[in-house]
């Protein structure tokens, strides 16, 4: 191996992720997002706020300040108030 | 406006009174329409908020089954309802503050006299609700 060599180190680069997001009771649609980002950021990704949704995987609540592993989700609009 | 079967209208009532003094809540189903919706049955769902005496959260786990289950079985959401125990007979300033179905129908219960059903469309662009015409039909 050449000592010489100047090191090189590729610029990191985010990779997108596609992922499919159904509203329940609305409509479904194709989201990219960066890798890392949470499912809070998916949720603002789609002109929703999280204090007013839960994200469902499978069925089940996934806690929104957690990065985005899966492919398909179900945002539920929830229904709370006074 | 909003038509019930006088089963679905009389569950309602009969839960909100069966909450004492907490919140009930639940998923009304049958056939939507953006005009002229109809109920023929009622889900009712755990009310989970911290205060279910003056707040209503419906779990989402349940209330996502509850929805597949409708839309299963070939009906369609309707809408919503709860109780105000303690009234008062009209949506409360949390209600619209935390509303998120527009077009479907909010329908609450309340105790605070002789029951008073009513029944609002949730209007997102004017973040209001407007009232609307209860029906019932005659068995």
């Amino acid at each position: 191996m050449r000592a010489d060599r100047p090191a090189f180190v590729a610029a990191e680069q985010s990779p997108d992720m596609d992922v499919t997001v159904e509203v329940v009771g609305e409509d479904t649609r194709e989201v990219v997002i960066d890798d890392g980002e949470t499912y809070a950021d998916l949720v603002r990704a789609i002109g929703r706020s999280p204090q007013e949704v839960t994200v469902l995987v499978d069925g089940s609540p996934v806690p929104e300040d957690q990065p985005v592993t899966a492919d398909s989700v179900t945002v539920l609009r929830l229904i709370k108030g006074g | 406006m909003i038509q019930f079967s006088r089963s679905a209208y009389d569950e309602v009532v009969y839960q909100a009174y069966n909450g004492g003094d907490e919140e009930i809540c639940g998923v009304l189903a049958g056939e939507y329409d953006a005009d002229h919706s109809r109920v023929t049955e009622t889900h009712v769902a755990e009310n989970v908020a911290e205060t279910p005496q003056t707040r209503y959260v419906m779990d989402p786990e349940e209330q996502f089954e509850i929805i597949e289950t409708i839309e299963d079985a070939g009906s369609e959401i309707v809408g919503f309802y709860h109780s105000h125990p303690a009234g008062p007979t009209n949506p409360s300033e949390t209600d619209a503050d935390r509303a998120t179905w527009p077009k479907y129908s909010y329908v609450i219960c309340a105790l605070d006299g002789y029951p008073f059903v009513g029944s609002w469309r949730w209007r997102a662009d004017e973040e209001a609700f407007e009232q609307e015409t209860i029906a019932i039909e005659q068995n």
